[in-house]
């Protein structure tokens, strides 16, 4: 049994976007077929068999029984041996003889003109021995008035040759019954196949255009990222002219810069464990303890290492931004190229003049997108920020372990 | 009152359907009337041979008689005389022929029959196709009540019982579709019928558990009850679970239990537990998660009544017009048309256990209506009732004279069988004689 039936699929674990959000999203499951009869008061099992039928239809991929298939393939079959285009009679001569082929043969083998022995006694043979008396007895006499015998040896020719001929007739017809059946055979399975094959390619090709549409909304969504990065950058850009938010992290040590980075992160990294929140429990650990773990080194990059949602942490993790390094004043946020490597981001592109929050000091204006995570990987500069603002900090699960923190 | 039942057979051994349903009858009218059973010496239906003692018999407090049968059943007669008229334009007499063949002949039974023509008030004929039950209606059409017991088999469209059908007193009938059937075949709506069927001897508590250890059975398990035969869709059956089984790990066992005629496929997962006694017939039932009835002709599948009757869901093949009308009038049966259906249904049943218990309580439920042993006793009294109080305005039609029985202008009676209507039969009215026939549904599989 499958038991992830009326679950998303694990494609749909780690996506992102409009898709996932606004009203469908809070619907409830879609109706799981299967329960719907319980649910009610009175059992009906003819939609326990709708249900079971459409469950079959769907996972075959073809919503037609066998039966409709086959009665699809014999239209088909009609319409290739349209009487317009070839003689009116084939289809039933060809269905005949698929249907009587067994009746034909029979009828073939014991069939044909009967033969008979014929010599020169045959002219005065008879039932009636009395008959045959005076017959013989006159014989002399017929002799006399003509010459039976040539009369004799031509029949008992006709007679040989008749039964050679009805001898060849039966065999070329039992053959050509065994080949029209044969022909019929191979059309009625042919228009079978090419029924069922159409209907595979329709199939096939709504689910063309079904991945199509994934595929040009993923696009979309990816100069969506692209654009908000280039918004992005040209906040960090100017972070260097704002000394007052700079110098409240570096009061500490160097590292606290990071952790002032991180902190607006955190709703980021919120945001990842909301699609990493159906891993089974697989180190044993409990969730609990998880969530007040110390955060080992390197744990953040390994959890993403092994994560199963593909898609989003090649994204992270493709997107090395440093933010362990001091935010230079004259040193502008390095952009992975592996974010768009087709289109490189100049550190000093142009601030669109309609986001007068760029100037903003960024810890009051700094909203760091979702898709950028500004994950510190050295815990030692988490504790002091910890320990300064007083609020519990959220560590990672261990890789394998559920995290439902957000849930 | 006192009434005569005719059947073929007869015996507390004898476990054909219409003769034990013969029997049941019998036993269960005994309790309001004088009950005497008429029937042949023979036990092997197939051959006809006197293997009884002719003269008079006891079978749990019933008095039988027995009568001889004349000759036996020769196979290739009638192989041959069934294969002319079902499938080729014959004459009356060639059925009248056709039935001679088929037996069992009992001159000495009619003979009976027409003696005591005034000693019974009402004679039960069981089974329509046989020559004791045609000639029977002939010889007593006043009295005859007639169970037809008749399943969508060509028999149905030969000409000669339509008059048998229109000329009974009244017909018992075993379901919908089968009335519904034989009205169509007949038009004989001005006879009185009803859908009675049969119940059974249920027993008043089964232990699954003993069947268990018993039969060493382990996990889930369907099972399947009746002669293990191609004709009633053994064949089919083994293939779809094969089938089935060769995409699990953990597939169901197919539990059989009877007769084998049909070589049964070596797989891990059929056992064949052979003929069994009632009670551990009833004990494996009711821990099968559901009974299966593959059959394609039935028409009454007692062992589905009894599966329902403790409370056990059933799975049918869905080209059976009865098992397909069972499972939707009661909502207690699945149904597969393919071995894709059937992979899935059993897949359901052995995975919802909510579902399974739904359609066992429908199950007994619709048993307790329609098919105890009150409801069935009540149907037949108020039946017999209804036709002293009513007296017959109908003759039967005679026999056509020498020259219009050899008149080949007869249909095949395959041909016949294929224009009647088909599809089970949903509004049915079975609460007492005089009513109309069902309405069929249409195929649905």
């Amino acid at each position: 049994m499958d038991h992830n039936q009326g679950r998303r699929g694990h494609f749909h674990r780690g996506r992102r976007g409009p898709d996932r959000r606004g009203p469908e999203r809070r619907q409830g499951p879609p109706p799981d077929q299967g329960n719907r009869p319980e649910r009610t008061d009175r059992l009906d099992v003819e939609q326990v068999m709708r249900e079971i039928r459409t469950r079959i239809a769907q996972r075959s991929g073809i919503d037609l029984s066998n039966q409709q298939i086959q009665e699809l393939a014999a239209r088909r079959l009609e319409a290739i041996l349209d009487p317009r285009g070839l003689k009116p009679e084939l289809l039933d001569q060809l269905r005949r003889s698929a249907g009587e082929r067994s009746v034909s043969i029979d009828a073939v083998a014991a069939g044909g003109a009967p033969s008979y022995p014929f010599d020169e006694s045959t002219l005065y043979d008879s039932p009636n021995a009395l008959l045959r008396f005076i017959r013989k007895l006159l014989q002399p006499l017929l002799r006399m008035m003509f010459n039976p015998t040539p009369i004799a040896h031509a029949l008992a020719l006709q007679s040989r040759l008749n039964t050679e001929i009805a001898a060849r007739e039966a065999e070329r017809d039992r053959r050509q019954a065994e080949w029209n059946a044969l022909h019929y055979e191979i059309l009625q399975r042919l228009a079978l196949e090419v029924s069922r094959g159409s209907i595979d390619a329709h199939n096939l090709l709504l689910r063309v255009e079904s991945l199509a549409a994934k595929v040009d909304f993923n696009e979309r969504r990816v100069r969506s990222m692209e654009g908000a990065q280039v918004r992005v950058r040209p906040q960090e850009a100017v972070q260097p002219a704002q000394p007052p938010a700079i110098s409240a992290s570096e009061s500490a040590a160097a590292s606290p810069q990071v952790v002032s980075a991180v902190q607006p992160g955190e709703p980021s990294r919120r945001r990842r464990r909301r699609r990493r929140g159906r891993r089974g429990p697989g180190t044993g650990v409990p969730a609990e303890a998880s969530a007040t773990a110390p955060l080992a080194p390197g744990a953040a990059t390994e959890q993403d290492d092994g994560e199963i949602d593909e898609g989003y942490e090649e994204e992270s993790a493709s997107e090395p931004i440093n933010t362990m390094e001091p935010l230079a004043a004259s040193e502008p946020i390095a952009v992975s190229p592996a974010v768009a490597p087709s289109e490189p981001i100049t550190p000093l592109a142009p601030i669109p003049s309609s986001e007068p929050t760029t100037f903003e000091p960024p810890t009051a204006s700094f909203e760091p997108h979702p898709s950028e995570p500004m994950i510190s990987s050295e815990p030692a500069a988490v504790e002091p920020i910890d320990s300064q603002s007083g609020a519990r900090h959220e560590e990672p699960a261990p890789p394998g372990e559920p995290d439902h923190r957000d849930e | 009152m006192k009434i005569a039942i005719v059947v073929q057979r007869y015996g507390a051994d004898i476990n054909g359907g219409a003769e034990l349903h013969a029997r049941y009858i019998a036993e269960r009218l005994a309790r309001y009337a004088d009950v005497r059973v008429l029937t042949t010496c023979a036990r092997d239906y197939l051959t006809w041979r006197n293997e009884f003692t002719a003269g008079v018999d006891h079978v749990n407090g019933i008095a039988v008689e027995r009568f001889r049968v004349s000759r036996e059943r020769n196979e290739a007669e009638f192989g041959l005389r069934s294969d002319h008229v079902f499938s080729r334009r014959h004459s009356l007499q060639d059925e009248l022929d056709w039935l001679t063949s088929e037996g069992p002949t009992s001159p000495e039974l009619l003979a009976r029959l027409s003696r005591g023509r005034d000693e019974f008030d009402f004679v039960v004929l069981f089974c329509a196709r046989y020559f004791h039950a045609y000639h029977g209606a002939r010889i007593v059409p006043e009295r005859a009540v007639l169970v037809p017991t008749a399943e969508r088999d060509p028999a149905i469209g030969l000409a000669m019982f339509r008059p048998i059908f229109r000329g009974v007193r009244a017909i018992m009938f075993n379901s919908p579709e089968e009335q519904a059937l034989i009205r169509a075949a007949a038009a004989n709506d001005h006879v009185p019928g009803v859908v009675v069927g049969i119940g059974s001897e249920i027993p008043a508590s089964v232990d699954p558990a003993r069947a268990r250890a018993k039969f060493r059975l382990t996990g889930p398990y369907v099972v399947y009850v009746g002669r293990i035969d191609a004709n009633k869709g053994c064949a089919e059956l083994f293939d779809f679970f094969t089938r089935y089984a060769a995409t699990r790990r953990d597939a169901a066992t197919l539990v059989l239990i009877g007769r084998a005629v049909l070589e049964i496929p070596t797989h891990p997962s059929i056992r064949h537990v052979g003929f069994v006694d009632d009670s551990d017939k009833f004990d494996i039932i009711a821990g099968a998660t559901a009974l299966i009835m593959p059959s394609y002709y039935e028409s009454l599948s007692m062992v589905a009544l009894e599966a329902w009757a403790i409370g056990r869901p059933v799975i049918a093949n869905a080209h059976c017009d009865v098992l397909l009308g069972q499972c939707l009038r009661s909502n207690a049966g699945l149904y597969y048309a393919d071995a894709d259906e059937f992979g899935a249904v059993l897949e359901r049943v052995l995975t919802d256990d909510p579902l399974v218990d739904r359609l066992g309580r429908n199950g007994r439920k619709f048993y307790d209506e329609h098919y105890s042993w009150p409801v069935i006793e009540r149907k037949y009294l108020d039946m017999f009732a209804f036709l002293s109080s009513n007296a017959s305005t109908y003759r039967m039609e005679r026999v056509p004279g020498w020259f219009a029985r050899k008149l080949r202008s007869l249909r095949p009676a395959a041909q016949v069988l294929d224009e009647l209507p088909t599809g089970p039969a949903l509004d049915v009215d079975d609460r007492g004689p005089g009513r109309s026939a069902p309405q069929r549904q249409g195929a649905i599989a």
